[in-house]
């Protein structure tokens, strides 16, 4: 009697967990925010362009000066004057859901530009695996797409990319200024055995991003030469690396390379190491892990690790020189490393509809026309070099740059072009 | 073979912590029959008031000697006293009015509370990690080839010494055997003279405390928190409430350690293991459950507390 009582608890208990399980993950408490970046001009049409990133959570440290260098753009160009009879506002949405990216939030808040008429072009996402959930919805609309950051080679390229693209298999709705992972991951390849390690034991997060940076390094590390010990993938949720870290130690490894974000283990994972007896090992990351939230949950750990970036140095770079003050002076603080990648994409956006207005006589566009513009961008100044899209909608300025933290900051080490 | 005696050290330690906080989940379901969901919150709110409290005593690093003890003793039960009193107002708060509605109403209650936890929890810090300071220096011995540190010991010893000091607490005194008499049958003890209301609200404080305390450990032995910290946590430590046998206090720690330890070693021992633990973690659950429905320890005992 009492067996059986509690057995059927214990049905109704798993059936709770499974609910809980969903709400607690899906249930959210973002705060969306859309915020008029621009007073607008009484009688003018407005036109909007969405920007979507995470701006709450572990991810608001990458995601607020990427969405900062997006709105800079846009009020820039409504200061200097839109057309006559135009206002260009940001209208702008976080995607992460429990202070982590989160690729249903990002598919709804594509949503909600797409059926804003106003909404012409959308900047974001910052997370390959939210763009993953939104092209499929701005290749249905026609509205034009960059991204300032998200990495993952599938996006754009192959079999991957051509599923995307569901309504409109021939139109490619979703570009971007950063260079992709595959590249990325043979840039970090590449500098490891620069450095001289030989012996690699690999950890993702078994994300878009993360295993597709992990996957490209695999390849490029033992192509160069070296050997990869192993290759783990780690659970969502997960705050406990010690067993894992206890298994690549016992294979005395050079280097673990991680792909993957801060948020999803790469903080705890570099700072578990010291724990378990790798203080001295090196660990090597994609841009990730270039955030400030990094240091915040590694400490003192994060001094030495190594990171690669999908963007030139800004401030390496004398083309962005204007750019970075102006930053400073908007937002009173320094640029973040995809700040000057999103306001350049913002400025391909905002020239393309301009060019649209004009040639459409003053009125206002159409979305495909604004795509059509942005498709055809070629040598457009920028602060990060001139920029072209090219068939599959990359750039073709793929520039990267390694960097190591020393006293809790990223410092430039090397600066890596991959143009072939 | 260092190895694999490592990974039991690491099993135990992370088994610690579920432990600890096991042993909430299973005493509040023992009494009331209620799923505390709020409970792995209250365990992230035991590592932020630890963190203010240490903030407040003026501790940003590591201690020794007596400064040592006297600091973390003094956070320990700080952090247990306010973790306590947390669960006793939740209590009164969200289920105390819904002991006699539906089952689904108190669990109704139980997710909201969770939330609202959660997000107290996110306006205090914001949404992001936080570090925590490491107070306790952290040698590590060498035994024969496992490594051993100061926290690792210090998660056991502490989950072992507190589920020592709930069992004769539950056993030897007077109020444990009232807590015995109302999980089973609230009726009949009520009828006996005890007062139902304070035995329910002491093993809310009591478990409550408990989170505290592995909060307090956590945030030691990581070295770092946030909000949302409690929502794997109190999965892995409900399960392993379940697995050992929920209302069974015994069964909850073993339960904890058990999970610890196949995570560690399912790490350790499939190729690719990380990415399977919680395959292999929720398994076992199943096949325990389908050949003891009751948990572990579920029937020996059937006292539930």
């Amino acid at each position: 009697m009492q067996t059986i009582a509690a057995t059927s608890r214990l049905a109704a208990l798993a059936a709770l967990v499974g609910l809980v399980g969903c709400s607690g993950t899906t249930t959210t408490t973002t705060s969306q925010s859309s915020s008029g970046s621009a007073s607008a001009v009484a009688g003018a049409t407005v036109i909007k362009i969405g920007i979507d990133m995470p701006v709450s959570g572990a991810d608001a440290s990458t995601g607020i000066p990427t969405r900062n260098g997006a709105v800079q753009a846009i009020e820039e160009a409504d200061r200097k004057g839109a057309p006559a009879g135009f206002t260009f506002v940001a209208y702008d949405l976080d995607d992460a859901v429990q202070g982590v990216h989160d690729p249903a939030q990002g598919a709804q808040n594509t949503r909600a530009f797409v059926s804003d008429d106003a909404v012409l072009a959308m900047i974001g996402p910052f997370n390959s695996s939210v763009a993953r959930a939104e092209i499929p919805i701005t290749n249905d609309a026609g509205l034009a797409q960059i991204s300032a950051s998200a990495t993952n080679p599938g996006l754009t390229k192959g079999p991957d990319a051509a599923s995307l693209r569901t309504s409109h298999p021939d139109v490619n709705s979703f570009f971007r200024v950063c260079t992709t992972d595959d590249r990325q991951g043979a840039a970090g390849a590449q500098f490891a055995r620069k450095l001289g390690l030989k012996k690699a034991f690999i950890v993702d997060d078994n994300e878009t991003y993360g295993k597709g940076l992990a996957d490209v390094f695999d390849a490029q590390f033992r192509s160069l030469g070296g050997t990869v010990l192993g290759h783990e993938h780690l659970t969502k949720g997960q705050t406990d690396y010690k067993a894992l870290l206890t298994k690549a130690n016992a294979l005395g490894p050079d280097v673990i390379f991680y792909g993957g974000t801060t948020a999803t283990g790469g903080g705890l994972l570099r700072k578990q190491m010291r724990d378990a007896g790798m203080a001295a090992t090196a660990y090597l990351g994609g841009d990730g892990i270039s955030d400030a939230e990094f240091e915040t949950v590694a400490g003192d750990a994060a001094n030495g690790v190594y990171y690669t970036v999908a963007a030139p140095e800004t401030s390496k770079l004398p083309s962005a020189a204007g750019f970075v003050a102006a930053y400073k002076k908007r937002w009173s603080t320094d640029v973040g490393p995809y700040s000057a990648n999103a306001y350049a994409a913002a400025n391909i956006e905002i020239a393309a509809i301009e060019k649209a207005i004009v040639a459409g006589g003053a009125k206002t566009p159409a979305r495909a026309d604004v795509l059509k513009n942005v498709a055809a961008t070629n040598g457009f100044p920028s602060p990060i070099g001139p920029i072209g899209f090219d068939k599959n909608g990359d750039t073709t300025n793929p520039i990267l740059t390694v960097y190591k933290i020393a006293n809790g900051k990223g410092v430039f080490v090397d600066q890596i072009n991959l143009k072939s | 073979m260092d190895v694999f005696f490592q990974q039991i050290v690491n099993g135990l330690s992370l088994g610690g912590i579920y432990a600890l906080i096991a042993l909430g989940y299973t005493m509040v379901y023992g009494i009331i029959e209620l799923i505390n969901f709020a409970h792995g919150d209250v365990y992230t709110l035991g590592t932020f008031f630890s963190l203010a409290i240490l903030t407040g005593l003026g501790v940003s690093g590591e201690m020794h000697g007596l400064p040592l003890v006297g600091v973390v003793l003094v956070t320990l039960i700080a952090a247990m006293l306010l973790c306590g009193l947390t669960g006793v107002l939740i209590e009164r708060l969200a289920y105390r009015r819904l002991r006699n509605a539906p089952r689904l109403a108190p669990l109704i209650t139980a997710i909201g509370m969770s939330f609202i936890l959660e997000n107290v929890m996110q306006l205090w810090h914001g949404p992001s990690p936080i570090s925590f300071p490491e107070v306790i220096p952290n040698p590590a011995w060498a035994l024969g080839g496992v490594e051993v540190s100061a926290k690792q010991i210090a998660v056991i010893g502490l989950a072992i010494v507190m589920m020592a000091a709930l069992q004769l607490f539950i056993y030897k005194t007077k109020m444990g055997k009232a807590m015995r008499a109302t999980a089973q049958d609230r009726d009949a003890a009520q009828l006996m003279g005890i007062d139902i209301n304070t035995t329910i609200a002491v093993t809310f404080l009591i478990g409550s405390a408990l989170a505290g305390a592995a909060g307090f450990v956590s945030g030691v032995y990581y070295g770092t928190t946030w909000f949302f910290n409690g929502f794997e946590a109190g999965l892995k430590a409900f399960t392993a409430a379940v697995l050992g046998g929920i209302g069974n206090v015994a069964g909850a720690m073993l339960g904890g350690f058990l999970i610890g330890l196949i995570e560690a070693i399912a790490t350790q021992y499939i190729p690719g293991g990380a990415q399977w633990t919680n395959v292999v973690v929720f398994s076992v659950l199943v096949l325990v459950l389908i050949f003891r429905p009751s948990g572990l320890l579920g029937e020996s005992l059937p006292e539930k507390v």
